[in-house]
């Protein structure tokens, strides 16, 4: 009995001990002299390759700010994660950070993140059909089966954008939601008829003999912003130096990316598993260092129609 | 009378105590991820008694029904064969135990592989999990069929269909209801969890979908839901139980008070 | 009945048949080789993902969730069970909310648990503590319910204390009970926890499933998936062993089963 209870307390006193030893998440205080930990959460996908090319070039430690990233597998927990202060800056699309404005989520917007080309055929996103669809522009995709990443979010409001635009019924369009990597495969397979993808799902898709038909991103608005890194009001309101800091290195990194495209396609392989042969032929964003407030009007204006919010929040407290 | 109205009192007074304080907890509260008890309760009504009902919590409702009814009759059938032969028990034993040890929800990815994205994939999810607690069980309870019966069957020359269905099924199913039980848990956390893969309708869909569009309230409405429907299954299977079982639990009592 | 031909290790057979079948299928387009790796692959895979530091740190993330949330778990489903289960004020009073907590599905907690924790250890844990504490707390209940009436009057006439009436009545007779719950939690508390990182992406094995997924790399993502299976199975090896041990000295352990 005796010796039951020995091993009983030495078992959970290894326990308690090895819990203890696993990482907080939450980052300390700074102490004087020391730059500040800031903790990110972003996606590993192409559109944050500047703030890793930021980060190697030094652009945040310059500033004081010991940048750590972490990456997710999608943005809905990065919303959750930067609210209840688990990370500092998170990475998100658009209509994500409309939608949690909207619910009385506490965002605020620090600084751009990534756009679109502008240019029709040579955007980073497009909606791709099989060969020899009957599929011939975005109108078409009325009755039809897209799929997107997130349902109700930006994939599907900027779809029905580009149909509404080509003239077609968007209301008509039916979505399901897949994940990027299992999309190509559905697509061939004939599960859905047409689908929504970014790089290098994009380059893939082409490559296996897709049509793109419709470049969502341009046709919902000209330089459409599609994402931004963005905080809680909380900390804006409690360290606004360490966020104008932060938004000043990441306006650095993003103008260095933007002129710099053969290091943007060096450090993709660094935080991504795309092959460096896909890296070097994938159409790249183009990362402006204004966000472009207009576009954001015209996205919450997308997503009250669409059905997604009921009203658009007060943008001038969301941006930044 | 007294009697009765003490044992509801004990029945409902920690959970009525329990809502109560959850109520006026909450009742003033601003935190958006916290609604007030009221306002979880107006979504819930304004969220699942609707189209809702028919679209989304009745295909999945099916699915599962489809599901472990698929999983009851294989594991049933399988179990029968392995427990009568212990030479293919021991054959197939460390295979089952390896299979039976891989997490259900992990197999979900290999599923969509093979069954792709549609009811078929959700079927499967769920039977693959509900297989190993019916088909394990039903091997223990065949296996610890008393041997005196086994034997008084033979001496009068019981056999096939009959003795199947009067001795081995008969005094193995307490244990194959309690392989059946464990079994309905694990197909509805499947149910819930194939949903939130590809799907486009669902109960377990609906419920991602909320939460990842910030609707807490509604969020919130479908986790009471799904306790709900949880707790639901539980009494319909208890109920079940009771009629299936009747015999066992009567003997058991009978044991019992002797004592 | 003869003797089994297939020699002194059945299962060691069973085992070496199933990989061989795993490795004919495929390599004869029986099943397409997408979809199902020949056993061959699978193995290779493992190999490198044996190679690869983040698999071993995935796998120590993963244990570390399994035994953390067990340990919670065990702890308060003792404490409450033996608390509970000795007062019978109590037990009445909170039977019908165990009863009624107990079925909801722990994915139902998944929304609430990434919007309130994130993606991070903790929301996974509030998932495998909440299912595993149901397992021990119902054994345990069961355990301290089922003190022999006679020992019991024997304690009291014998004035033991309340202490030494748990040391010497209480505990013996739950300890077998809390054992097989602890069993029961252990193998759900891996299943869990695999699930948190497959659903929420916390990090560890589950999380490198749905990357392996993610990016097609099928064998790797097989091979994870066996290891998860061989966590299961070990687990299951330890807890009975230990249970074997620590209750050496119970009639159920001492007395041969039939086979």
């Amino acid at each position: 009995m005796r010796r039951q209870l020995a091993a009983l307390v030495s078992f959970s006193l290894t326990l308690t001990g090895a819990a203890a030893c696993g990482s907080s998440g939450t980052p300390s205080k700074p102490s004087p002299g020391q730059p500040d930990k800031v903790a990110g959460a972003v996606i590993a996908i192409v559109d944050v390759a500047p703030v890793y090319l930021g980060k190697q070039k030094g652009f945040f430690s310059q500033r004081n700010i010991d940048l750590s990233l972490s990456t997710s597998q999608g943005g809905a927990a990065i919303v959750p994660a930067v609210l209840n202060g688990q990370v500092q800056i998170g990475f998100s699309n658009v209509t994500s950070l409309l939608l949690a404005a909207s619910k009385g989520l506490p965002v605020k917007m620090v600084c751009n993140g990534v756009a679109s080309t502008g240019v029709p055929d040579k955007d980073y996103s497009g909606v791709v059909v099989k060969a020899g669809s009957p599929v011939r522009t975005a109108a078409d995709l009325a009755g039809k089966t897209v799929a997107v990443n997130t349902l109700k979010n930006i994939g599907d409001t900027t779809v029905r954008a580009s149909v509404r635009k080509a003239g077609g019924d968007p209301k008509a369009v039916k979505f399901v939601e897949l994940a990027f990597p299992d999309m190509p495969a559905a697509l061939q397979a004939g599960r859905v008829d047409a689908i929504w993808v970014v790089e290098p799902f994009l380059t893939a898709a082409k490559a296996g003999g897709g049509r793109v038909v419709a470049a969502n991103y341009v046709d919902t608005a000209p330089n459409l912003t599609v994402a931004t890194y963005f905080t809680s009001a909380q900390l804006a309101k409690s360290n606004p130096d360490l966020v104008k800091r932060f938004t000043e290195a990441m306006t650095e990194s993003l103008r260095y990316a933007d002129a710099h495209p053969d290091e943007v396609r060096q450090v993709l392989g660094t935080y991504t598993q795309i092959a460096a042969d896909v890296a070097a032929k994938l159409t790249l964003p183009k990362w402006p260092t204004d966000i472009n407030r207009q576009s954001v009007q015209t996205l919450a204006d997308l997503a009250v129609g669409d059905g997604l919010m009921d009203r658009a929040p007060d943008l001038s407290a969301l941006l930044p | 009378m007294t009697a009765a109205v003490r044992r509801t009192a004990a029945m409902l007074g920690l959970p009525a105590v329990l809502v109560a304080v959850w109520w006026f907890a909450s009742s003033g509260s601003t935190d958006v991820y916290r609604p007030p008890l009221s306002r979880i309760l107006v979504a819930f009504r304004e969220t699942w008694f609707g189209r809702r009902l028919l679209d989304d919590v009745a295909p999945s409702l099916a699915r599962l029904a489809v599901g472990y009814a698929v999983a009851l009759a294989v594991g049933v059938g399988l179990g029968l064969v392995l427990g009568s032969s212990r030479p293919l028990r021991a054959l197939t034993e460390p295979v089952l135990e390896f299979l039976r040890a891989i997490p259900p929800p992990v197999l979900v990815p290999i599923v969509m592989l093979v069954a792709g994205i549609g009811d078929l994939m959700k079927v499967l999810v769920i039977v693959s999990g509900c297989l190993w607690p019916v088909l394990l069980n039903t091997v223990e309870g065949v296996r610890a069929v008393d041997e005196t019966l086994a034997d008084t069957c033979r001496v009068y020359r019981v056999g096939g269909a009959l003795r199947l269905r009067h001795l081995v099924l008969r005094a193995a199913s307490p244990q194959i209801v309690t392989g059946a039980r464990q079994a309905l848990s694990i197909g509805i956390i499947l149910m819930v969890i194939s949903e939130m893969f590809a799907a486009s309708s669902g109960l377990g869909f609906t419920v991602v979908q909320f939460q990842r569009g910030f609707a807490i309230p509604e969020m919130w409405s479908g986790v009471l839901l799904l306790g709900l429907l949880g707790v639901v299954l539980s009494l319909g299977f208890r109920v079940v139980e009771a009629r299936v079982l009747g015999w066992y639990h009567g003997l058991r009592a009978a044991q019992r008070g002797s004592r | 009945m003869s003797a089994p031909a297939i020699g002194r290790w059945p299962g060691l057979v069973g085992l070496l048949a199933f990989g061989g079948l795993l490795e004919l299928l495929p390599r004869a387009g029986l099943v397409p080789a997408g979809y199902l790796p020949p056993s061959s692959r699978i193995a290779r895979a493992l190999a490198d993902q044996a190679r690869r530091a983040e698999f071993w740190t995935a796998l120590g993330d993963t244990v570390r969730t399994w035994l953390t949330g067990l340990a919670i778990a065990v702890a308060a489903g003792l404490v409450c069970g033996i608390v509970i289960g000795s007062v019978p004020a109590l037990r009445t009073a909170t039977a019908s909310t165990v009863e009624f907590l107990r079925p909801i599905p722990s994915v139902a907690l998944i929304p609430l648990a990434v919007l309130l924790y994130g993606t991070g250890i903790r929301a996974t844990l509030v998932l495998v503590v909440y299912a595993a504490f149901w397992q021990v707390l119902v054994q345990v209940l069961h355990g301290v319910g089922d003190v022999d009436p006679v020992a019991r009057d024997t304690a009291l006439s014998y004035r033991l204390g309340r202490w030494a009436r748990v040391r010497y009545l209480v505990w013996p007779t739950a300890l077998p009970y809390a054992l097989t719950g602890v069993r029961l939690a252990t193998s759900v508390a891996l299943v869990l926890a695999v699930t948190g990182e497959l659903v929420i992406g916390t990090p560890g094995l589950g999380r490198e499933i749905a990357v392996a997924q993610g990016s097609g790399a099928v064998p790797a993502m097989y091979a994870l998936v066996v290891v998860t299976g061989l966590l299961g199975v070990a687990a299951n090896l330890v807890t009975r062993a230990a249970e074997r041990r620590v209750l050496a000295w119970h009639p159920s352990v001492r007395s041969e089963v039939p086979a």
